[in-house]
């Protein structure tokens, strides 16, 4: 009998080339990361179940579910606003099969789940001139008034929809943007954010969810 | 005191490609000789070097093309359009309408550039345009001498008849001789991208009342963009001088765009012109990032279009000055007043050294002490007021100023130029006057424009002679010159006042500071449109048209502005008529007995200035026209040699090329034959799907299809058809029922969006009422059908042996879970699109790849076949199985031969509207299976099927051709189509007529179901 | 053009597909005996067709699409493509609609 191996593979696999690209120089403008080994559920209340919802999400992941465009995080999980009354929960993948379950059971009754954890891939941007490069492919407003810390927004990179969020800034300082995109467009729309990215020079590399 | 610098040594002699050591010092010696000594916003540290028409010349760093060629003391930089005239630099800014060159060479050409907006680079190569041989000798100069034929509305007189000449004769005649510019006919290689900002208040023009404006919103703590054309900050400053706060303008201005850029809430954007304003305080500007350099950087854009988003604009775009209507005024060296004085004083560059000043109006008068001050001559002062004004009456007397009171009724000269001006005086005498260079004015137009891109109508101002804005877009303010203010006092308060109102109305509640304070010169005019004389007087010079042409208009009966625009073409060139409109309405106001606002203006749309469509397109050219999405085995199926189709944004694979395999039918015939005798599968992942879950999701489906889902059974899967309300099908697929509260709808890959949005509506708006949640999990799954006799053997080497393969364990239209070997959980799915015994298996997408790998594995004894949309059409088409191309939005489910599905026992989308006589009509087109009489014949889509013996045409059209293929079963080409009566007609002979390849020939309608009509192979 | 999402703020207009006027309600046609309802064809023709063409103010069906997928009812002026007001329809994200049907 033969063995059947089940090697996993990322959207960007081919796009995604480590290392520098575009501006030559000391400086790095853009990071680019791809975050690999999510686990994405999203979570969708039952009609009139909305406040069911959100006390079980407390009780799972002990933060309050996002209620207007934000991403809370947890000791375990990041829940990012992905529409009324439903919301994207989000964690490093460690035993996929137990991190499911346990949500199925304690959304049990107040929202439906669907699991895209392969349906969608996180392209994490920051760096000096993060901003400069998102503001050619997005029409959001990412000015720290209009988009803090925690900020996040359903919307559209070349009509295609992404979830946008702000992050804790970097190390160094400068702000840091997750991109959820669908996978069947990751390659597509990695070629995008990389072409907006090179004439600052940009960093690529991906990594385990941590 | 300044001179000319004719023989003051350049700094250094940068190379210019292609030029020899003899250009480079001939070049040397005869370049600037118009360059004042001292002065000017030039770096004399900097001489760049650059040709036109091939002659080389130099100029500095802070120059444009056009003061360099004034620097030169060149005067004749164009040909015009129409009658191929000679004509010079008529402006200093972007509504130049005369000075248009040729930019760059090879795939970088541009044509139609202004020469006075360019900035100078080392290495700059420019050409004149439409002449030939040469601009100092054009051939078709000899147009001026038919002149009379090429009046107002020539196109229209002439190129009536015989019609039949339109196409072959005149259209090419025509298409020759227009245009000015060539452009270039390779790729661009240049890149371009469009960028977003947002703002609290953005400021349109950085001269006084934009200066203004911007440190008022700024210190107040909005958040500001400054935009600016030009590459300096300033405007009108930089070239009239003048007291701010008790300090030279020019230092004010350092000031000012010193303490702006210390503010982190103001933005400065030079080199940025807007072009646009659009709905909801969202405009464009066009970022000319790097056109003032030789190439654009690695990794660097040439142009970027930007989106601004604001919530509040301040126009202070200034005035554009307007010239005057009398023959000759087109000559090389006649030129706006305001332009002489910008060479002179911006660029130090003297347009010529005996200037003769025609004004109507005080601001005019300037240019007599910039002149003099440059060291050149007043040869004359002539103004239609009869008196010299009272502030500029020292000043005539001091300099011995010879002051005509009249007009200029001609300018004699050639390609060089003015050499002399023709005066009229207001009692009609005669005399010329010896000059090189004539300045004009005839008073200042506000610029209007962007305030009138939402049908604003401006509003006429007597007292100033111009249009001022009128209704604005919601949101925008105008000030400075822009709204008819034209003293430097008025704009710096007025820009203030605006800037801090804006800041204000955004929230912004910080201290917006004092206005600065100048003067308020008077600005006093009297209308002079035109003087009447004998002789070519220039309205529109971009496009040739005349006084006489706007008054030829008004007597053809075309005296409305938007008329007279057509007929005459006036203000339809690059340049949109900034110097042009109102004179030309002036006139034709003249002409009918109207006043100027009872004339009106013509409506202003965007964009203000001309945008090149690369920088529109951005990013978005060639492989990046448009997103793209792989499957999940799109690399695996790339490693094999797949050939990839785009179908929607999708790439798919189409076939898979095997070697010796001639051509693509050889392929696809390979692989359904493959499949049809043994096994095969195709990624299928392109399908939309929807999770649909909740307690009445079974009860939402009953709604939305056709036939009924609540009655499914769990661990089932059905076909389903949905309807618009109209009553035609919108899509079909298959659904199954994972869970109780959980079903997994499929659509078609085109639908996947539309059905989405469909099914959110009926959710949302129709029935708020159903406990129903949906999400699309079209990407979480990789998709595989694996169809063919031997699919269950395969199956049985993949899945875990605890699976219960049989016909029995996992009969037709079961839908459920399986484990697979090593790990993995899969949905299973038996369902049939090739009329075979087939599955389409889902694992997460992350094991897309390796699904596909592992199904070779799983099927190397059986000779497992990967195949392509192809032969997953001909399987289909041999089936009789409806797509896109009969799910076409003009077909009802009875057209399909799907009309059985439709459910009596309850509402769905599209019920009673499908149920209208039109629709249940005996005589619709319905689905037929059709092949040619001769076996050979290749069927082809989109043929008409008439009457056997009937001549084609409208009255015997029965339908047409929908898809076609070539059937490895069948073994000949084959095609379904939509035929009148088509059920009833099985076995008939029809012909076949296909105009559009010239094919003729019989063919039967059939059955559609051309393979296995019962059925057998798919549940066996 | 920017919209002002209920839920997400203002967004440029390219996240947005438009539906058309939000006035005609879509008849309710249950069905029990196989029968069509009396005059429910014409109320059927009455949605899917029958329109007023307004120079003003209009209720519009647009969907978020390419945002949070809520679809909303602005009232929008055809004139002057001002918004004065930006809703939810009734039954957007779990939210419990007291009559069936709006």
């Amino acid at each position: 009998m033969v063995d059947y191996l089940w090697n996993t593979q990322s959207p960007l696999q081919k796009a995604l080339v480590p290392g520098r690209h575009g501006a030559a120089g000391a400086h790095v403008g853009v990071t680019l990361n791809e975050v690999r080994d999510i686990v994405l559920v999203q979570v969708m209340a039952r009609r009139g179940k909305a406040a069911d919802a959100a006390k079980a999400a407390k009780k799972l992941f002990g933060i309050e579910a996002p209620a207007t465009p934000k991403a809370v995080t947890g000791k375990t999980a990041t829940l990012i606003w992905s529409g009324p009354d439903q919301f994207t929960v989000i964690a490093p993948r460690t035993d996929e099969a137990s991190q499911l379950a346990a949500m199925v059971q304690v959304f049990a009754g107040s929202a439906s789940l669907s699991d895209q954890s392969d349906g969608r891939c996180l392209i994490r941007v920051s760096g000096p001139r993060g901003r400069d490069a998102i503001a050619k492919f997005s029409s959001l407003d990412l000015h720290d008034l209009a988009f803090p810390v925690g900020a996040a927004a359903n919307t559209s990179v070349d009509h295609t929809a992404v979830n946008l969020w702000r992050e804790a800034n970097g190390a160094d300082g400068h702000p840091v943007y997750n991109m959820l995109v669908f996978t069947s467009f990751a390659d597509s729309l990695w070629h995008t954010v990389v072409d907006s990215s090179l004439e600052y020079g940009v960093e690529a590399a991906s990594a385990r969810a941590a | 005191m300044s001179g000319y610098s004719g023989s003051e040594p350049l700094g250094r002699t940068a190379a210019l490609e292609g030029t020899t050591p003899s250009a480079r010092s001939q070049a040397a010696s005869a370049s600037q000789s118009h360059r004042l000594r001292s002065g000017g916003l030039i770096d004399r540290q900097q001489p760049l070097q650059f040709s036109f028409d091939g002659k080389v010349m130099s100029g500095f760093a802070g120059d444009t093309l056009a003061s360099a060629l004034v620097a030169n003391g060149v005067k004749l930089v164009a040909r015009s359009f129409k009658y191929h005239r000679p004509r010079g630099i008529i402006t200093a800014g972007s509504e130049e309408p005369s000075a248009l060159v040729e930019m760059r060479s090879g795939a970088r050409k541009e044509p139609n550039t202004r020469a006075t907006t360019q900035e100078l680079y080392d290495g700059l190569v420019a050409q004149s345009q439409n002449r030939w041989p040469s601009l100092r000798r054009d051939f078709m100069s000899i147009n001026q001498l038919a002149a009379p034929i090429f009046v107002a509305g020539f196109y229209y007189k002439t190129f009536m008849w015989p019609a039949k000449f339109w196409e072959k004769v005149y259209e090419p005649l025509i298409r020759r001789a227009a245009g000015l510019g060539k452009s270039a006919e390779l790729p661009d290689p240049d890149h371009y991208d469009k960028a977003w900002a947002h703002c609290d208040v953005l400021v349109i023009g950085g001269g006084a009342a934009g200066l203004a404006a911007a440190l008022a919103a700024g210190r107040a703590g909005s958040r500001v963009i400054l935009v600016e054309e030009d590459s300096r900050l300033g405007g009108r400053l930089l070239s009239d001088g003048g007291e701010i706060d008790g300090m030279h303008a020019e230092e004010w201005v350092r000031r000012t765009v010193d303490e702006l850029a210390s503010l982190a809430n103001v933005r400065i954007m030079v080199r940025t012109a807007l072009f646009g304003v659009y709905d909801g305080g969202v405009y464009a500007a066009l970022e000319r990032v790097n056109d003032h350099v030789p190439l654009p950087g690695p990794h660097q854009v040439r142009q970027r279009v930007w989106r601004i988003v604001a919530k509040r604009s301040v126009v202070t775009a200034g005035a554009i000055e307007r010239p005057v209507v009398f023959p000759g005024n087109d000559r090389p060296g006649v030129m706006m007043a305001s332009a002489v004085r910008t060479y002179v004083h911006r660029f130090a560059a003297m347009p010529g050294r005996k200037v003769a000043l025609f004004t109507n109006n005080d601001d005019g008068w300037r240019t007599v002490e910039a002149v003099q001050q440059a060291g050149g001559d007043i040869a004359a002062v002539i103004d239609p007021r009869g008196k010299v004004p009272a502030e500029y009456q020292a000043l005539a007397e001091l300099s011995d100023l010879r002051v005509f009171s009249g007009g200029v009724s001609d300018v004699k000269g050639g390609v060089d130029g003015v050499r002399g001006v023709v005066v009229t005086d207001n009692n009609g005498r005669t005399q010329q006057i010896d000059a090189d260079c004539l300045a004009v004015s005839g008073g200042w137009n506000p610029n209007v424009g962007l305030s009138c891109f939402h049908r604003g109508r401006p509003v006429w101002r007597d007292d100033i002679a111009a249009f001022v804005p009128g209704d604005s877009p919601k949101g925008m303010t105008t000030a400075g010159a822009a709204n008819g203010e034209f003293s430097l006092g008025a704009c710096l308060r007025d820009g203030h006042t605006a800037g801090a109102a804006a800041a204000a109305e955004c929230g912004a509640s910080g201290n917006a500071g004092e206005a600065s304070e100048a003067g308020d010169e008077v600005y006093a005019i009297s209308p002079l449109w035109q003087v009447k004389a004998k002789g070519k007087a220039f309205v529109d010079f971009q496009h040739d048209v005349t006084a006489s042409d706007v008054t030829l208009a008004q007597r053809e009966g075309f005296e409305s502005v938007e008329h007279l625009k057509r007929y005459t073409t006036l203000g339809m060139a690059t340049d949109q008529g900034k110097t042009s409109n109102i004179t030309g309405l002036a006139i034709m106001a003249e002409a009918t007995g109207r006043t100027i606002p009872q004339t009106g203006t013509t409506i202003y749309r965007p964009p203000y200035a001309p945008v090149a469509i690369g920088a529109l397109a951005g990013h978005h050219r060639d492989e990046n026209f448009h997103a793209w999405r792989l499957t999940p085995s799109h690399h695996w199926a790339a490693a094999r040699g797949a050939v990839f189709v785009d179908t929607g944004l999708w790439k798919r694979a189409q076939w898979y090329p095997q070697p010796g395999e001639k051509d693509w039918i050889e392929s696809v015939t390979r692989e359904v034959l493959a499949v049809r005798n043994g096994v095969g599968f195709c990624d299928v992942s392109t399908l939309g799907k929807v999770d649909v879950r909740g307690a009445d999701a079974g009860t939402f489906l009953d709604r939305v299809y056709i036939n009924a889902f609540s009655s499914l059974a769990v661990g089932k899967a059905r076909y389903g058809l949905m309807l618009r309300e109209d009553g035609i099908v919108m899509d079909d697929g298959t659904t199954s029922r994972i869970a109780e509260d959980h079903y997994f709808l499929t659509t078609t890959t085109a639908k996947a969006g539309p059905v989405m949005a469909h099914l959110e509506f009926c959710r949302q708006v129709l029935w708020p009422e159903l406990d129903v949640q949906l999400s699309s999990a079209s990407d979480q799954w990789a998709q595989f059908s694996i169809a063919g006799p031997n699919t269950r053997k395969l199956l049985q080497e993949l899945v875990d042996p605890s699976e219960d393969m049989s016909n029995e364990g996992f009969p037709f239209m079961g839908a459920r879970e399986v484990k697979l070997r090593g790990g993995v959980t899969a949905r299973l799915f038996r369902i049939s699109f090739s009329g075979e015994i087939a599955f389409e298996i889902s694992v997460p997408a992350r094991y897309g790849g390796a699904m596909a790998q592992n199904l070779m594995i799983a099927g190397r004894d059986l000779g497992v076949t990967p195949y392509g949309t192809e032969a997953l059409g001909v399987m289909r088409i041999e089936k009789g199985h409806v797509a896109g191309p009969e799910l076409n939005g003009t077909t009802t489910a009875d057209d399909l031969g799907l009309g059985k599905m439709m459910s009596k026992k309850k509402d769905f989308i599209g019920r009673v509207m499908a149920g209208r006589e039109a629709l249940t009509a005996p005589d619709r087109q319905v689905v037929v299976g059709i092949k040619p009489l001769d076996q050979k014949r290749r069927l082809r889509s989109g043929a008409h099927v008439v009457p056997k013996g009937a001549i084609p045409g409208p009255e015997t059209d029965q339908g047409y051709v929908t898809s076609v293929c070539y059937s490895p079963m069948m073994e000949q080409w084959i095609g379904l189509g939509l035929v009148e009566r088509g059920r009833e007609r099985f076995g008939e002979i029809v012909r076949i007529h296909d105009p559009l390849r010239s094919e003729d020939y019989e063919a039967e309608i059939c059955n559609p179901v051309f393979y296995d009509p019962e059925g057998a192979r798919q549940r066996g | 053009m920017r919209i002002a999402c209920p839920f997400c703020g203002e967004r440029e207009n390219g996240e947005f597909t438009y539906l058309g006027d939000a006035s005609p309600k879509r008849p309710n046609f249950a069905v029990d005996s196989g029968e069509s309802p009396e005059g429910v064809e014409d109320a059927f023709y009455d949605y899917v067709y029958l329109r007023d063409n307004v120079a003003g103010y209009m209720r519009e069906y647009w969907y978020h699409g390419g945002g949070c997928r809520s679809w909303l009812i602005a009232e929008r002026n055809t004139v002057t493509h001002e918004f004065r007001s930006v809703t939810a329809a009734p039954g957007v994200g779990a939210a419990k609609p007291v009559q069936a049907g709006e």
